[in-house]
């Protein structure tokens, strides 16, 4: 009896080494990539975007009607995620080693992810600077996606973050465009007289703090300091002005937002509505987003003005940084359509295509030189993208530059400066530790 | 021979079901584990043994700790809600004469739990929004202002809230199963009291509550168990935060594999949850198999 239950007991226990070992094993490794050949127009290919969604949704699927009507043997699959649930998707994705011919990605530490892990095809000979596809992008957009001197991105719109406002609001509360912080927070008891939530601020998925908290770390940390903080190897996180950055942060939340404490449990979008229906009358938002804020026709385009967030006098940082990045696409360096990937992303590219992105009602402003035009998109996209590409130097969103440990505290750390239940100090010492633990 | 043939035809036919079990649910386990005792880069698919440090880890993670301590809060206020309120409410609903009544009161009772979880998360969610929730201008109209909050937004009264959701969203199925209960009770036992002089409140400490044992000591495995494998209602209604407060063990191994990176610690998590899931379980059949009442 004893012996058979040790034959019983071997047995699992050799099953469970063999499960084991299978599961120990790396992603199975394909053949590289070759993005230079000639495309074989058949078969599907498969594509991973950030456009769920109305209204955005409509431009990928225009483009795989059109795409497959060019090439009838080609059938382009879209996997359409939202700007939450990308994330998700991409990392399940990318761990059970399933990655699609094309998917999305954002620049930084997210895309540098991807391209350590040989996840993205270097796409240097048919887009690096010199190439023909590669002379129809702006500079910096391709640069944001290029890691020791070869390309892997493919940049499709450029985005940055601008607090957005109501010129009617402004004039009601005989409010000028403030030029420094102070003139920002001295601002707000007037606006709130002439009825309007100054500024409407949702912030329960935790990210819309980060957008203000990279740009005010902009204004206060030197670029070279921030620069070393982003990476785990060089990261300190000891200058002083990140602690003035969360003091203005806090002054903010407390000053010009009618939640304050409780902003944790306002959606963006109902912030983002708030600015929309004329309620309030600042909102901080994406270029990407100027377009759908006056969609809904109650807060006309003409209504809508755009300033970047001020900078404190004397801060020790860079007051002309913007916050903001572009957002584009790699190829699967697995693929073995990616020759057809390349081409399907030269055909969305081209400027007729880009133009099209770049105007109402997508208002993405595409990367492609020449696509964003006073005739082709709206004025406050148009102003937008001009600040963007004047601007001597882009802070990439803090989710997407920082590991991702210490992107998660600073994403617990504006919750909690928010409700009051850290100091900036607090918060600061939790970024310390997870930045230690990431090293 | 011929047992020989009838063992065999006896494996052929739970073969499917020890095959999907196995590759489902067995299989799983023990990658999980496997999972757990690496350091496991997903971008790369390098992965390195670090034995068990994930384990290691728990230990001095304070947001580990802050999850097991919902998970128990959890735990507590759905026994008390969901197992003794539901079955109060339950000996109410079939202490009334009129049938009808009991079958519409055990219908608006169950109608919550045929809600979604996600859905009902999104509307308690605006239920307990600051500016235009239900809640707070109900506090407002009944001149309770003072009690207002941002119900999810703040530390102190967001797990609160989203418990609170989920007693509303679980109790009238409980309550349901406590009816079936109490209704299987022979109605001579209740006769026999009344006419003995017992009244309502002591036929139901002295004859219900120890004749539905059973189904109350079932419904507490049951619903602690589930206490520790809550996941949609806050992944929907706060996403683990402010600042990591309402954090659950299910949000925070989501988090650790998907939000940060570490699916190790992400697995190391998972087991934890399994090890605790697994001893209820094998508590609740041991207290159902000792405690079964005849009649």
């Amino acid at each position: 009896m004893r012996a058979r239950a040790l034959t019983r007991s071997a047995a699992l226990l050799g099953a469970s080494v063999l499960v084991l070992t299978g599961c120990l094993a790396g992603p199975a490794k394909g053949p590289a990539a070759d993005v230079t050949a000639k495309p074989e127009y058949s078969g599907t290919l498969s594509i991973l975007t950030k456009f769920a969604g109305d209204p955005l949704e409509r431009y990928f699927e225009d483009l795989a009607t059109a795409y497959e009507r060019k090439h009838p043997k080609v059938h382009v699959e879209l996997i359409q995620e939202t700007d939450q649930s990308i994330k998700d998707k991409t990392k399940t994705l990318t761990a059970s080693d399933a990655l699609p011919d094309i998917y999305f990605t954002w620049a930084g530490n997210w895309a540098d992810n991807f391209v350590r892990g040989g996840r993205a095809a270097d796409l240097t000979k048919v887009i690096g600077p010199g190439t023909r596809w590669g002379r129809t992008f702006s500079k910096p957009s391709l640069s944001a996606f290029a890691h020791d001197d070869h390309y892997y991105g493919i940049p499709l719109y450029n985005n940055g973050k601008f607090m957005g406002y109501n010129k009617s609001a402004f004039d009601k509360a005989g409010v000028e465009v403030p030029k420094t912080f102070d003139d920002l927070v001295a601002a707000c008891p007037a606006l709130r007289k002439a009825g309007y939530e100054p500024i409407a601020f949702g912030n329960k998925d935790g990210w819309p703090a980060l957008h203000y908290l990279q740009q005010l770390f902009a204004h206060n940390v030197p670029s070279a300091v921030r620069e070393a903080d982003y990476r785990a190897k060089t990261a300190k996180w000891d200058d002083p002005g990140y602690l003035a950055a969360l003091r203005q942060f806090k002054t903010i939340v407390s000053t010009c937002t009618d939640t304050g404490r409780g902003t944790n449990g306002v959606l963006y979008t109902s912030a983002q509505e708030a600015f929309a229906r004329g309620k309030a009358a600042m909102y901080y938002q994406e270029v990407l987003e100027f377009d759908s804020t006056t969609s809904g026709g109650i807060l006309k385009p003409k209504d809508l003005g755009i300033f970047p967030l001020p900078a404190a006098a004397g801060a020790k940082g860079d007051p002309k940084v913007v916050e903001g990045a572009p957002e584009g696409y790699f190829v699967n360096a697995r693929s073995p359509r990616a020759a057809l990937a390349v081409d399907f992303m030269k055909f969305v590219t081209k400027q007729s295509n880009a133009k099209t992105l770049s105007a109402p009602p997508y208002g993405q402003p595409s990367t492609v030189v020449g696509a964003v035009t006073p005739q082709t998109s709206s004025k406050a996209v148009h102003e937008g993208i001009t600040m963007v590409n004047k601007a001597p130097r882009l802070a990439g969103w803090l989710d997407m530059v920082t590991e991702p440990k210490v992107s998660d505290a600073w994403l617990a750390g504006g919750e909690a400066l928010i409700s009051g239940s850290k100091t900036p100090e607090q918060v600061l010492d939790s970024v310390r530790q997870a930045s230690k633990s990431a090293k | 021979m011929h047992t020989l043939y009838r063992r065999a035809a006896g494996l052929a036919w739970i073969l499917p079901a020890l095959v999907l079990l196995g590759v489902f649910v067995y299989l799983p386990l023990v990658q999980n584990f496997g999972y757990s005792t690496l350091s496991w880069d997903i971008y790369s698919g390098s992965q390195h043994f670090v034995g068990l440090d994930n384990y290691r880890h728990l230990f001095d993670d304070p947001v580990f700790w802050t999850s097991f301590t919902n998970n128990l809060s959890y735990a507590l206020l759905s026994v008390i809600f969901q197992v003794f309120g539901a079955l109060l409410l339950a000996a109410l609903v079939e202490s009334i004469r009129s049938t009808r009544w009991q079958r519409a009161l055990r219908t608006v009772y169950f109608i919550p739990s045929a809600i979604s979880l996600t859905v009902a998360g999104l509307l308690f969610y605006f239920i307990y929004e600051p500016n235009l929730g239900l809640l707070n201008h109900a506090l407002d109209a009944a001149g309770l202002g003072r009690f207002e909050h941002s119900w999810l937004g703040e530390e102190n009264t967001a797990m609160t809230a989203v418990i609170a959701m989920s007693q509303w969203q679980g109790f009238g199925y409980s309550t349901l199963l406590f009816a079936v209960a109490i209704q299987r009770i022979p109605s001579e036992l209740y006769e026999a009291a009344a006419i003995d002089g017992v009244g309502p409140v002591r036929r139901f400490f002295r004859m219900t509550l120890p004749l539905v044992r059973e189904m109350t000591a079932l419904m507490t495995m049951v619903t602690v168990s589930g206490a520790f494998q809550v996941f949609n209602e806050v992944m929907v209604m706060t996403s683990g935060g402010p600042d990591n407060s309402t954090q659950v063990l299910g949000t925070w191994l989501y988090r650790n594999g998907f939000v940060r990176n570490d699916f190790g610690y992400a697995a190391a998590i998972g087991t934890v949850i399994f090890v605790i899931t697994l001893a209820i379980a094998m508590a609740q059949l041991w207290i159902t198999r000792r405690r079964r009442v005849e009649w």
